[in-house]
This record gives structure tokens, sequence and C-alpha cells, in this order.
């Protein structure tokens, strides 16, 4: 009795802790957004007394921070997100449905429709993100109503040698151009809801933003950074884009939002893709009846005003739409209005699957390397070789046996070794220290090194959609080693991602040691004048991170814009379309590497060099030897040993250099500079997180270095017998 | 040593200060766009800004966050104890390890030398997933000493090799003789062998730092509380899924950047020698 | 009490069997050097005393203690190293403190005791400096320095002057000697250079491929070698060895004729005769014969060295006697010269009667 009473106190006070915690909100705001949901989320407070806590977190690392937290239980009670990913969250079970919650006609149709997965709903529909036409009206008193009226103003409005533009948008991003491509009448789907790629409407709407950039109305290779600067800058009259541009404007520049024009060509308008925000209750909500409180809270009523008037949110909540305030906004009510010809962005995984082979497509016809009639044709051999089928199951009983096999291999190899001359205390005295030595390190590294390691390499085995794994034996092996969709000599194939790989390392090592090495020769003089300066300057591309390194490059190799091609300008040379081209790209790539790469090796080199004793080059110098032999027969041999080793490690980072390709090139032009590594991550992120195929790729990256490192392991032990 | 002609000085410093400016080309961009007002790429090649504000580095430096929490200071906090104690934490298990690996003979040594270089070559981004199972396994997530723990050992192959390299340049005799002179095995570790690894040590030190001071994915995915975020995680908050705030990010990323180039400095000297591990001498 | 006895000791490095079973026992303040060429097994012995390696089989003894599983700092020993193996970054004071300071001796004791050894040894004046900013010589001191402050029962000495030019080595040899007669301390002091071992010694072990070949004090070495490879390892320019056959009272060899001493056993028929160069004398008539390859004057006398059908043969000269390269010359052995050894070199079968005024070759 007293043990129940116990218990039942225990339980009391539990479900009371549980009713003060506070509900955990995560989302990726930053600024307004975020201030306007603070204000929303206390408001919840105020009227339920349930207290809220908000995470924010950097958009790059949030989908992942989801997938991984919530199935464990330590994740939030609501997190926002755009509807895009529904269909993985879903598939992963990381959302509760919203089905019998919602009230559909609160919101506009196409939100609720967006937010829909097998008949179920999911989340409560916040905002909606969509494309409209920005126009500075001190350039354009009257915005384009059609795409003949545009093409009128355009000339007038453009000089691409003075860097104006008539028109400015992120061209290469598909996003954009879906809404040229649906008003051509281009559909993105067939029947069966299929992507289908070679479309009239694809070819029409090509060719049209290819003319609008060969006729410099549009600038090349635009970022988002680039058209905003373009647009405060003046010099651009007009830009599409989002709601969340607004907020970039400069306060100069007097503007006004409209919906993007109408194609003259079909009649249709054109329709950007709608976006969804929405706020999902996790699967795993520790008080699912609040946090649906909290998540339909936020999709209306007083915190849809806040989200509308202080985060410059467009609601997908009809009702606040009637709020004067709301109402009599020109902005929030213009993009309301553009959207209204939006399409909702399916959620679908086949939707996933569209984005890289149409951004590669997008970008071959923008640098000229493809015709706008042949891109879909592109695209869709892109597609279906990116659209990996399930591989068949496999059976785990011959793994098993094989293993079973090798233990037991193992096992007689062991015992049957010839024993060894000593007992083992003799030969191995000091075992016991030892082991007190590593035990820490050791321990570190099993848990946390080698058992992921571990999972990383059995993962390979595996076929994983959606949160399920299944075992598909060396399915993903034969995939990529047969080439399965493309042909060997072709851009994302493995042997021409492993041939460019190969080149990368070798190009930069090369490069990295050879100016490591020449820069310690110059800074090796004791005698040399501000030798401290130089070396602290020369050592500076180390101490910055490499992401950031990687940005900075990206920009100053922009076609129109960046410093490089100033410079060649500036010697009188033609600028040059970095990316558009293997080698310029692959070139653009090696540069920032290299700029980043060259101090280690330099560092290096210079340690070296100090312990090669003079007596040598002086002993050299009396017997007759010229500098160059000097440097060939004295100073390159002895700096081998210390050299190879480092030289050694910088394959292998070079070999691995993820961000630096991600960030530059992007494995422009399509996918050609792309090397192992960068491709494994597409795998795994971009594509259906296919974790399974993405491992084999890793274990293969993997077995080439294993290679390397094995063949230099003879040159060190070469080395080791010619300096003894 | 010949004194050299002057022509010749005059040429090498050409070479060594062109190489400089190629150097420095870069780093003035990205002063230039934390320094400018607008934000976003500027139209010229001139790496100097045009108008100097001091806006970006106010607010990234003093800036609230929505609730009006002062978040730089907390999230530098949490960066230098993150940072500090990865150093520490990783500096210790690899100096013991690599003593031992350098020292002593037990099975298995080449093995686990080799074990030690093949993690390097496995890309790290499918680990995430394990690790952070591991971790919650050890009810170590959402705490900084899980992300500490994780940054220690991710860093300690690399670590290892390193000092085991320098170890092994170290004579014998010097331990011996401190041995004769009575120095308990420790005694030796910490009075003899540690002292005169410093270079090496100090090199190591400076790495370990540098992988916690510049991780971003990790520190998100595994932190829960943004006061206890670090640095990088609060500059990738620039990076939107819309737009990037580039005057702030290039503030923030100067920021961030310093406190490693000022140890580059400070430690440049030991640099030289420690890195040469197994070099020429040995 | 700080004798050292070492019984049976057996030391291998994996398959190779480096110590192969040495009995010894060194007295206490005894100064017993160990020579031999290199990989003999000398430095080897050395560091199990110290304990420095483990024994494999065997006992080592200090003061009457077995040691064998005591840990050096335990075992009251102090060892000076060939590299001298100087902290590098402790200064002189520091480099001379650390092994009291280890043992937590009292500040003021232990500045006293450098104080001390530093005027004994003149380093007073260095005693601020790190060991980089040294010079050879001072460096060796301070490692001796560093050996003596301890004042332990036994010095261990490996190869402490190879580092030393000719001059220097000289001074420190003398210093050595003298510090073993004030400190009266055991000391066990491993060499290849003979003149070391014959000028410090108060008894020599010369080893070879691990096993003790023979102890006693130099001059008894030098005199009554026990085998070929002592009487060869002992004595510059080595001993001359010649193959002969005893033929009735006779010793006959290629290219010569001996007289066999009489107390040479007559049961050895076939033998090895050893002759010092410094016993046989360039002489207008002798009984052995060969050609001058190269002479090395030294001012008082000389050495030639010859070639003769035994093989090569060195001998001495007088300052009179004209040798040049080419010459035919003849060679007298002086009179009670003959070492006679067993064939295979392995046992001495007699020495000549002592002769206390025959000094040790320099």
């Amino acid at each position: 009795m007293r043990r129940l009473l116990a218990l039942a106190l225990l339980v009391a006070a539990w479900s009371a802790h549980a009713a003060d915690a506070p509900l955990k909100l995560w989302h990726a705001y930053r600024g307004a957004e975020e201030a306007a949901l603070l204000k929303a989320t206390g408001l919840f407070t105020q009227k339920t007394g349930v207290k809220v806590e908000l995470l924010a977190l950097p958009y790059d690392a949030y989908a992942a921070k989801l997938t991984n937290a919530i199935p464990h239980g330590a994740g939030p009670d609501v997190f926002l997100f755009n509807h895009e990913r529904l269909r993985n969250f879903q598939a992963q079970k990381l959302v509760a449905p919203t089905t019998d919650r919602i009230v559909r006609g609160d919101y506009f149709a196409n939100t609720v429709e967006a937010l829909e997965v097998e008949g179920q709903l999911y989340g409560y529909p916040l905002s909606l993100k969509s494309l409209a036409l920005y126009v500075n009206t001190r350039l354009v008193p009257q915005p384009p109503a059609n795409t003949d009226e545009l093409l009128r103003l355009l000339p007038t409005l453009s000089d691409a040698g003075q860097g104006r533009f008539g028109l400015a948008y992120e061209s290469g991003d598909f996003y954009y151009h879906a809404a040229f491509l649906f008003g051509f009448d281009g559909p993105l789907f067939d029947a069966s809801g299929r992507a289908s790629f070679q479309t009239q409407g694809m070819a029409r709407s090509l060719t049209f933003v290819k003319k609008l950039q060969d006729a410099g109305y549009i600038p090349q290779e635009a970022s988002g950074a680039l058209v905003k600067s373009l647009f405060n800058d003046e010099r651009a009259a007009m830009v599409i884009s989002g709601p969340w541009f607004a907020g970039e404007v400069a306060s100069s520049v007097p503007y006004r939002v409209v919906a993007l024009p109408v194609v003259s060509a079909t009649g249709i308008p054109m329709r950007p893709f709608l976006g969804v925000e929405a706020a999902f209750v996790s699967s795993r909500a520790q008080q699912p009846q609040k946090a649906h409180q909290l998540a339909r809270f936020l999709s209306m009523g007083e915190a849809s005003r806040v989200r509308a008037t202080q985060g410059r949110q467009i609601p997908a909540d009809v009702a606040v739409y009637q709020l004067p305030e709301v109402r009599d906004d020109v902005l929030i009510s213009s993009f309301r209005e553009a959207a209204r010809h939006a399409t909702p962005m399916p959620n679908t995984l086949e939707m996933a699957r569209v984005w890289e082979p149409m951004k590669l497509t997008l970008r071959a016809v923008l640098q000229g390397g493809t015709a706008p009639e042949e891109a879909g044709a592109l695209a869709d051999r892109r597609y279906r070789a990116l659209h990996r089928e399930r591989p068949p199951d496999a059976s785990f009983a011959p793994w098993l046996g094989l293993a079973g096999a090798l233990v037991l291999g193992g096992g007689v190899w062991v015992l049957r070794r010839p024993a060894a001359p000593l007992p083992f205390r003799q030969r191995y005295p000091d075992v016991a220290r030892a082991a007190a030595y590593l035990a820490p390190a050791a321990a570190g590294l099993g848990v946390l090194v080698f058992i992921p390691f571990a999972v990383g390499l059995s993962l390979s085995l595996f076929h994983h959609e959606a949160g399920t794994y299944t075992f598909v034996g060396l399915a993903n092996f034969v995939d990529i080693l047969a080439s399965r969709g493309y042909r060997i000599t072709e851009p994302l194939s493995f042997y021409f991602t492993l041939a460019v790989t190969l080149l990368w390392a070798l190009v930069n090592v090369v490069l990295h040691v050879g100016i490591g090495l020449a820069l310690a020769l110059l800074l090796k003089n004791p005698l040399l004048k501000l030798r401290g300066l130089y070396r602290v300057l020369l050592i500076i591309p180390w101490a910055v991170p490499n992401y950031i390194t990687a940005l900075m490059w990206k920009g100053m190799f922009h076609r129109q814009f960046g410093a490089i091609n100033g410079l060649l300008v500036m010697l009188g040379l033609e600028p040059v379309s970095w990316f558009t081209r293997f080698s310029t790209a692959f070139a653009a790539n090696v540069a920032t590497n290299t700029w980043l790469g060259f101090p280690f090796m330099m560092v290096v080199a210079l340690g070296a060099l100090q312990s090669i004793p003079q007596e040598l080059y002086e002993a050299a110098e009396v017997d007759g030897a010229s500098r160059w032999t000097q440097l060939r027969r004295i100073t390159l041999p002895l700096l081998r040993p210390a050299m190879l080793p480092a030289i050694i490690l910088g394959s292998v980072w070079t070999f691995n250099m993820f961000n630096i390709i991600y960030l530059v090139s992007g494995g422009e032009p399509g996918g050609g500079t792309d090397i192992l590594v960068s491709e494994a991550f597409r795998w795994a992120f971009q594509r259906n997180e296919q974790y399974g195929f993405a491992a084999a790729y890793s274990v293969l990256i993997f077995v080439v270095l294993l290679g390397w490192s094995a063949f230099t392991r003879r040159l060190t032990r070469a080395d080791a017998e010619v300096t003894g | 040593m010949n004194r050299p002609s002057a022509l010749k000085m005059a040429f090498v410093h050409l070479g060594l200060s062109l190489m400089c400016i190629v150097t420095l080309y870069p780093v003035l961009w990205v002063v230039k766009m934390a320094l400018s007002p607008t934000d976003g790429l500027s139209l010229t090649a001139n790496p100097f800004p045009e108008t100097v504000t001091f806006e970006h580095f106010r607010e990234v430096l003093f800036g609230t966050d929505a609730e009006g929490r002062w978040l730089f200071g907390r999230q530098l906090l949490s960066s230098l104890v993150v940072s500090g104690a990865t150093t520490v934490v990783g500096l210790t298990l690899a100096v013991t390890a690599a003593y031992a690996l350098s020292r002593f003979r037990f099975p298995g040594k080449e093995g686990g030398m080799q074990a030690l270089l093949v993690t390097q070559m496995f890309p790290a981004t499918l680990m995430l997933v394990p690790i952070y199972s591991i971790l919650q396994k050890l009810r170590l997530l959402d705490t900084l000493t899980g992300l500490v723990l994780v940054y220690a050992t991710t860093a300690l192959p690399f670590c290892i090799w390193m000092l085991k390299g320098y170890f092994d340049t170290l004579p014998r005799e010097l331990e011996e003789a401190a041995v004769m002179d009575g120095a308990s095995p420790l005694q030796v570790f910490l009075r003899v062998v540690l002292p005169l690894a410093r270079p090496a040590l100090a090199v190591t030190a400076l790495f370990s730092f540098m992988t916690a001071w510049n991780e971003f994915v990790l520190a998100a995915t595994l932190l829960n509380d943004p006061t206890r975020f670090t640095l990088p995680v609060a500059l990738q908050r620039y990076v939107g899924e819309y737009k990037v705030e580039w005057g702030k990010f290039a503030a923030c990323a100067l920021v961030v950047s310093a406190p490693v180039m000022a140890l580059f400095f400070a430690l440049q000297k030991h640099l030289v020698g420690g890195l040469t591990a197994g070099g020429v001498k040995g | 009490m700080s004798e050292v006895i070492l019984s049976g000791i057996k030391k291998s490095f994996g398959a190779n069997l480096i110590v192969k079973g040495v009995d010894l026992q060194v007295g206490e303040g005894e100064f017993l050097v160990m020579v031999g060429p290199s990989g003999c097994g000398k430095t080897t012995l050395l560091r199990l005393i110290a304990g420095l390696e483990q024994v494999d089989a065997g006992e080592v003894r200090i003061a009457g203690r077995r040691v064998n599983d005591v840990p050096p700092r335990d075992r009251d020993v102090a060892m000076v190293f060939q590299s001298y193996a100087l902290y590098p970054h402790m200064t002189v004071r520091e480099n001379l403190a650390f092994g009291l300071t280890l043992r937590k001796f009292p500040q003021v004791e232990i500045d006293q005791r450098v104080a001390e050894v530093a005027s004994m040894l003149e380093l007073s004046h260095l005693l601020d400096r790190k060991p980089k900013a040294l010079s050879g010589g001072q460096r060796q001191r301070v490692a001796m320095g560093r050996a003596i402050v301890r004042q332990p029962q036994v010095f261990l000495f490996d190869e402490p002057l190879s580092n030393l030019d000719t001059a220097l080595r000289v001074q420190m040899r003398g210093e050595l000697a003298r510090l073993h007669r004030r400190l009266g301390a055991t000391m066990i002091y491993v060499t290849h250079d003979q003149v070391e071992a014959m000028t410090l010694a108060t008894r020599v072990a010369v080893f070879n491929g691990g096993v003790l070949q023979q102890v006693g004090p130099p001059l008894e070495l030098y005199n009554r070698p026990a085998n070929r490879f002592v009487a060869g390892f002992l004595g510059s320019p080595a001993m001359n060895f010649l193959e002969a056959r005893r033929d009735g009272q006779h010793l006959v060899g290629k290219g010569f004729t001996l007289p066999a001493p009489a107390d040479l056993s007559p049961d050895a028929a076939r033998v090895l005769v050893g002759l010092r160069p410094q016993d046989l004398r360039v002489a207008a008539q002798g009984p052995l014969t060969g050609t001058v390859d190269a002479v090395e004057r030294l001012g008082f006398d000389g050495y030639a060295f010859l070639t003769t059908e035994s093989g090569p043969v060195a001998a001495r000269f007088d300052r009179g006697t004209v040798v040049s390269v080419g010459d035919k010359v003849s060679l007298l052995p002086m009179s009670d010269a003959l070492h006679v050894f067993s064939e295979d070199g392995a046992t001495a079968l007699r020495h000549p009667a002592d002769r206390e005024s025959l000094g040790v070759a320099s």
C-alpha cells in the first residue's frame, strides 16, 4: 500500500513536472521573422500559461539536426520548416498528422494541399513563399504586364558593359526558372506523376531566358547577393524574388511588387512555385496536445497578424486578410496576389529528384554548352541516372557465412602461427604500461571514431529510403562500378569522377609542395630583412576557416564582377566565364585550394630546411657544386623524409577536400569538377538521403586512399633504406 | 655564408611581396565586405572599402537576440570553453598515446598506427548519424562535454601521428638519464619528455583548437541551447535558406578567424620546428 | 659495502643473444673498465647494472642486495652517458639538481651540494647557462657532476670521453682518475679505447661476443693475456701472431725458426706464437725477414709494418736505425718475449716472465 502511494506520488510529481515543462520550438528564422515569432509565442504563453522555448538554428544544419534528434526523442515539440521536405519527414515518421484537427477553410486551399501526403495532412500552414516582380518605379514607372512589354522595356534599361541590367534574378536556380517553365506551359510531371523534361515548354522557356542573357538584359551567374546589390545600386530595374527580398532593399530605392508578367506567347501567367512554411508537430512531442495547440495558434489569428506586420511574412491564414493593417499592406497583398497563380511545389520524392538534373541543365544552357532544344534530353538522362531504383533485397546468410569463415580462418591462422621465440612478457616488456598510456585515447577513439567508422562501412551494404534500411549486399557497389546510367567517360560516372579526383589531388599536392618549398627556400636566408613579417603574412590562409576561404574565392571568380576578371580586364585580357568550362572551373577550384594549402607545406619545408646542416652546403661549395646542383643533390634528398609524411597527409586531405569543390565550383559545369567526396555528399544529402549508396562511395574512396597509402608506405620504406 | 648580392635580394623581396599580395587580396575582400555599408558583392576589383562603417561589427559583437540576450558574449565563452577543453582533452589523450606508440614495445603497434591513418580516409559526413546515436546512449547529447569528446577524438589521429613522429626524434638517453636520476616513469614523462616536446605540443594544441573552433555542423546538431552554441554556428546563422547576410557574415567571419590567427602568430616559431616531425635530424 | 656482483647474466634482444652468461665481481672502491670491440655486450652489461634493461637470466647484486627487480632509481647508482644526455630545457644548475630534487632533498642541501660539485668541476661560473651554450668539455663535466652530486654507491660510465678531442680526453682522463681517488666510490667504466682502460682501471674486463674473456689488473692482462683475443686487443700496435709447429727444440713457421721456450709443454704440436711489436726489433740479423710496407716514426723510436711469409708483422726500431718503405729487413725478438697460444688461440700456453721495466705502450 505504501509502495503504491509512493508510486502515485511519483507519477503525480512527474506529470506535474511535465506540465511545467516548456514546449520546445525549433526554427531557422532570423531578424524580423525571428522577432515576430518570439512575440507570437509570447502571446501563446500569455494566453495558455505554457512556456515556449525557442531554438534558432543555422539553416545548413537544420534538417540534419531534425532527422537525428526526433527519432531519439531529443527533438522539439514543434518545428517550423518549408513543406518541400515534408515527404521525407513523413516517411521517417518525424511528423504527427493533423488531418482531424485542421479546419481546411481557415487557410488558402493551395497551402493546405501542399501539406498533404498520402491523403493525410501534416502541420499547420504558416506563410507563403513565392516569387513576384520587384520593380524600381523610378526606372520603370509602368510595370510590364506581359513578356512582350518586358522585352520592349529591357533594351533601354540594360547596358551590360556598364553593369546595368533590365532584369535580375538567380537565373541558374531552377526554383526561379520554374516560373518561366510553367508560363510557357511546360508541365514538369506527366500524367503518371513522373518527371518529364522533353517538352515544348522546357525548350521554349530556356530559349527565352537564354536570349535575355545573350542580349545582356540579365546578369550571368547571378547570386542572391549580386541581385540585391544590383537592385540597391539601381543597376537592375527589375528583380524577380520573394518576400524575403523586401527586407534587403535599400530605403533609397523606390519600388513596388507586382505579379510576374504573363507569357505573351502562351497567354499564361508566369507561375512560380509556391512554398509553404508550416508549423509541424513532432511525432515524438512530449506534450502532443499542447504542441498542436501551439502550432495551430501560430498559424492563425493574432499570431498570424504579428508575423505579417512584424515578420513581413505572407500569412496562409485567410481571416487575417480581413484586418486593415494586413489588407492595406501593399507588399503583403501584392505577394498574396502574385501567389494566386503559384503552383504548389509538390512534396513528393519525385520533386526532390528534379532539382539536380534541372540545375545541371539550366546551367548547361545558360553557359552555352547545350542548345535549349537539347536541354530536355540532357535533363532526362541526368534524371534517369540519379533516379536509382531500390536494388533487390539480398539475404544475410552468405554474408554471415563469410564473416564466420573469416573469423574461423583468422583463428586458425593465429593458432598455427609459429610460436614466438620468446615468451610474450619478454618480447613485450612494456605491455602493461603501454596499455595504461593508450587506454584513454583508445577508449575515445573506439567509441567515437571506430564504431561510427564501422557503422559507416557497413551502411554501404544497405539501401536507405526514408528512414528504413534494407540489406542489399553488394548492389550499391555493382551500380557504382558498372557505372549504371552514365557512360564511363561522362561526368558523374564513378570512373570519370575518380579520374578528376586523382587529377585534383595530384595538381594540388604538386602546387602546394612546389609553392611551399619555393617560398621556404626564399625565406630560409637568415639575412633576409622582414623575414618574420613575410612569414606571418604568408601563413594567414591557413588560419582562415576553409568554408570562409571558399566563399571568398567563389566571389572572386564571378564572371562579371569577380576580382579575377577585373584584373584580367585591367591587363587588357578578355574576362573568363570560369564555371562554364571544365578547365577553368577546375582551375578555379585549384587556385582556391592552393591558396589555402601552401602555407602548411611552406612551414613544414621551412622546418626541414632549418635542420639541414650548413656544413653540407659548404662542403658542396668546396666541391664546386652549383646552386642548382646543391638544391638537387642536397636540399631535395634531405627534405624528403620530412616532407613525405606531410605530403601523404596533404594528399589524403586534398582527396577529401569537400568544402572547396562544393562551395567554389559546386561541381560545375555539369558535375564535371565534382570529386568523389562531393558525389558521396550529394548522394547522402541531396538525392533522397541514399546513405547506403553514399556509404558505398565512401568505401570506394577509402579503398583508393588505402591503396595510395600502401604505395607511399613503400616509398617511405625505400626512403628509410636509402638514408639509413 | 656569402652575403647575397643586392640584386638577388631585390628579386627575393619582389617574389615574396607578390605572394603576400596574393595572400592578402582575398582577405582584404572579406574586410571590405565587413566594413561596407551595403550588403553584397562589390562591382570593382579594388579590395579597399570606399565607405567604412562598423555597423556590421557592432551588430555581430553587441547585437542581442530576440529575447534580449547578448548571445555573442555567451557564444564566445562557449567557443572558448569548448575549444579550450578540446585542446586539453585532445592533447592529454594524444600525448600519452603517442608516447606509448613511440617508446613501448607491444603487439599491434604498427597496426594501430595504420588504423589511425585509415580513419582519416573515410569521409566524415557519414559519421554524423552514428555519432549522434552514441552520444545519446552515453547521455552526452546537448552537453558541451559530448561536443568536446567528439572534437577531441576526431582530432586525435592527426595529433597522435604528429606527436609520435616528434617523440621518435627525441633521444632516448635523456629519458634514461632521468631514470637514473631517480625519476619515476611519470616524472620522466612530465618533467623531461613533455618540456622537450613543446614545439610539437604547441602545434598539436593549435590544431585541436582549430578543429573545435571552426566546426559548426556537429555543434548545431548536438546542442539544443542557443546560449551554448559556438561562434561558427552563429556565423552560419547569417547564411539563410533564401538569403545570405554578407556584411554580417564577413564581420563575423573575421571575428571568428581572429583568435586563430592570433594563435598562429604567437606559435609560428614553434610551428616551424614542431611540424617537422621525424625530420632530417632523425 | 658497495661491490657489484654479476652472476650468470644473460640478455638477448629479439633473437640475438647479446650477453652470454657473464660472472663478474667488482669490489668496493674499485675502478673496473670494461673493454671490447663494439657489439661485444659491454654497454648492455652496463645498462643491466643500471637497471635500464632487465636481465633474462642470472643475478645482479649491488651492495649485497639482489637488484634484478629493483628499478634504477632505487639501485643507488649514477650513470654518465656517452652523449652526456643533459636536459636541454634546464640550466646547468637545474641539470645538476634534478636528481636531488626528485629525491626531495631539502633545498639547502641541494644548493650546497650543487655548489660543491660545481666548484670541484670548475663549473661555478656556468651554472645559469643552458647546455646548448657550453663547450664539449664543459658538457662532459656537467654530465659527470650530475652523477657526482648524488653521491651514489656506484658510478657507471658509458664511453664518456669518446666525444672529446684528444687533448681534452687526456685531461679528462686525469680528472677522472683524481675523482676516483677522491670519492673512493665503485666505478664501472665502458670504453672501446684500450688506453683509457690501461690508464684508469684498477681492473680491466675484456669482452668479446658477449663473453667475458679475462678480467684482471691492466698489466696482468697485458703481460699474461688469457687468449689470443685479449692479447691482440690490448697493446698498440697489436701483438703479432705467427703460426708455428713444434720441431724438437724449435718452433717452425713459414719463413722463420725460433727456439722453443723451455717452459713450453712438449705436447703442443701446432701453436700460435705471439710477439709484441715492442719485443721485436729491426736488426741486422734475425730469424724473421720481411719487406717494409709502412713506417711510423714516433721520435724516440718507431714502428715498421712489414709483410713476411707468415703474414703482416709490426716491429719496433730505434732512433738510430734507418728503415724505409720497400726495404727488406730482418727482425730479432728480444729474449724471452714469446707468448704461445694454442693453435685456435683459445688458451695461452705460456707467457714471458714478468718484466716490470716494460711500460705500457702509448
